[in-house]
């Protein structure tokens, strides 16, 4: 484990940022493209990374997002500060959602955001304090499949 | 099995002087400056013409069939472009332009607008038959199947299996033409008039067909002079047939060379349209991130405003436009194709691809994973000392694109002019 060869790269994130909406997740994956993980894994990146970013956009003030590859695993880690998600489970449920109209014109907002990215996720943790922040972390691993 | 694969764009080396216009005009980052000359990596290329539009000294060059090249078929057929119709002034008949063709030397000319409603018809169908995935993008334009074999891999099952107008039109030709002329299927040439700089490439190397059914694509700038001198000389006879005509012009598919104009004609599907080289990019980046499931087909042309902003056209393209948009508005809604009969045709497989596509190998930065991932570690690091000026001085387009070489071996850092001069 420790020999195994990774890269570490950070991404800070801006609240409401909408015209850089999507860049970090398109740099990762365009990062793990020139790593040679296979089409799936990244697929799956992409999109769990593309929601995740998303999120912090639209409800928090500021974040930052860790990415570490290694042969095996992508580890993503989004860490916000912002409101906080007050009932997770409530926010984990699809279809589920506190977008407001501005949001959802943009085409978001379905409800969809947490659970597209548990699919996409081997491992999915989430940890939110009201007021305070959220911290998200997924891991995809190259051999893994969607659940 | 391995084949090279093809390209239509080259760089004429006396004439390039290793400026850096088409550097940075590449959206796939496939040239280079190495000795003052251009160069093109075929892997990265995509025959879009970026380049052909941007050099001043006329030194990228697109592959198209020359008119002389037709006397090696004894029967010549033309499958001109819609854009074709919007390239000499705002009163010549769409009749006026085939009748030229016919004068020039072609033995038959035949209109694509009815083949383009036939392939909306078919579209219709498919999208009824098939709810999954979403969106299915169109395969009309042969740079977008190029671009998402090679830098969107995870979207290849996306594309939508019905081959476009032009090749289901030779193959209706290739079908038909051999038994009501009583001459062999090879001495009947099928040639496309077109304003794209990569038909050559799709007909060279197709990628969802054993073959192409089309013989050879004539660029419409190399073709121009000819009708433009043949048109006046029978213009009564192109009012007569335009008259009387033989073709049934297609309301439905003669605007198919505008952006939108493919999906125009869909009746119960939201489709969405984009058109030029890095539009096209970013939408297919929300697409691979999982975006746009709500829309049924996506219409994707590299050129601007479509087909219609080919790099191979004559008349500017709003121009262009605007005369196509009349001609649409005399043609109304109509329809020359029974969707019934369609329908037959589709469910023969006649439309469909012969393969599926698939991706194009990738280039990771290195084939071993975990040498890959310390290469991209290493990147970052060299982009650090880089100015990030992206002024092209070095050879490759932008500072990013150096580091990536410098990681690959294929650049050194000292051919960043700014950090030899730090070193000195």
């Amino acid at each position: 484990m420790a020999a195994d060869a990774v890269f570490r790269q950070e991404f800070p994130l801006k609240g409401g940022n909408f015209a850089k909406a999507g860049a970090v997740a398109l740099l990762i994956k365009d990062l793990l493209k020139d790593m040679g993980l296979d089409t799936k894994t990244i697929r799956r990146a992409a999109i769990a990374s593309y929601e995740a970013e998303m999120n912090v956009i639209m409800y928090a003030w500021e974040g930052r997002v860790s990415l570490a590859v290694t042969p095996r695993e992508v580890q993503i880690t989004f860490d916000d500060k912002g409101p906080g998600i007050a009932d997770i489970e409530l926010a984990m449920t699809e279809g589920y959602s506190t977008a407001t109209p501005e949001m959802r014109e943009l085409g978001f907002g379905a409800g969809m955001g947490l659970p597209n990215i548990k699919r996409s996720a081997d491992v999915f943790h989430i940890d939110s304090q009201s007021g305070r922040g959220t911290r998200l972390e997924i891991i995809i691993r190259t051999n893994g499949h969607e659940t | 099995m391995k084949e090279k694969p093809y390209h239509s764009i080259h760089i004429t080396k006396d004439k390039c002087i290793g400026c850096v216009h088409c550097l940075t005009a590449c959206p796939t980052k496939a040239i280079r400056v190495k000795d003052g000359k251009a160069q093109i990596i075929n892997d990265l290329c995509i025959d879009c013409g970026e380049c052909l539009r941007a050099c001043p000294y006329d030194a990228v060059h697109s592959h198209t069939t020359s008119f002389a090249a037709l006397d090696a078929f004894e029967y010549k057929v033309a499958i001109p472009s819609t854009v074709l119709y919007g390239q000499f002034g705002g009163s010549t008949l769409p009749t006026e332009i085939l009748s030229a063709l016919r004068r020039i030397g072609f033995d038959e000319v035949y209109d694509l607008s009815s083949i383009c409603e036939l392939n909306n018809a078919a579209t219709e169908e498919y999208l009824n038959e098939h709810p999954r995935p979403r969106p299915f993008i169109t395969s009309t334009c042969p740079v977008v199947i190029r671009l998402i074999q090679q830098r969107y891999p995870a979207l290849c099952g996306q594309i939508l299996p019905i081959e476009p107008p032009r090749e289901i039109a030779a193959k209706i030709l290739r079908t038909i033409l051999p038994k009501s002329l009583n001459i062999a299927p090879e001495k009947i040439g099928i040639i496309h008039l077109t304003p794209c700089s990569a038909k050559m490439v799709s007909i060279n190397s197709p990628a969802t067909m054993n073959k192409s059914y089309i013989d050879g694509a004539i660029s419409i700038r190399d073709i121009y002079p000819q009708i433009l001198n043949a048109i006046g000389k029978n213009q009564e006879d192109a009012l007569m047939r335009h008259l009387f005509p033989e073709t049934q012009f297609s309301g439905i598919g003669m605007g198919w060379s505008l952006s939108g104009g493919e999906t125009r004609g869909l009746k119960n599907h939201r489709a969405v349209a984009v058109s030029g080289v890095r539009d096209t990019m970013r939408v297919l980046d929300h697409v691979e991130a999982g975006l746009l499931q709500d829309i049924d087909l996506l219409e994707c042309t590299v050129c601007p405003d479509g087909c219609v902003g080919g790099p191979l056209e004559v008349e500017n393209r709003f121009l262009a436009k605007s005369r196509i948009l009349q001609l649409v508005a005399a043609a109304g809604e109509r329809a020359v194709v029974d969707p019934k009969d369609v329908s037959r045709l589709y469910h023969k497989n006649f439309l469909s691809f012969d393969h599926p596509l698939t991706p194009v190998e990738s280039h990771p930065l290195d084939a071993d994973p975990a040498r890959a991932i310390e290469k991209a570690q290493r990147r970052e690091k060299v982009f650090t000392k880089l100015p990030r000026k992206d002024c092209g001085a070095c050879g490759a387009p932008d500072c990013r694109t150096l580091a990536d070489d410098i990681v690959r071996g294929l650049a050194r850092l000292d051919d960043c002019p700014f950090v030899n001069k730090e070193k000195r």
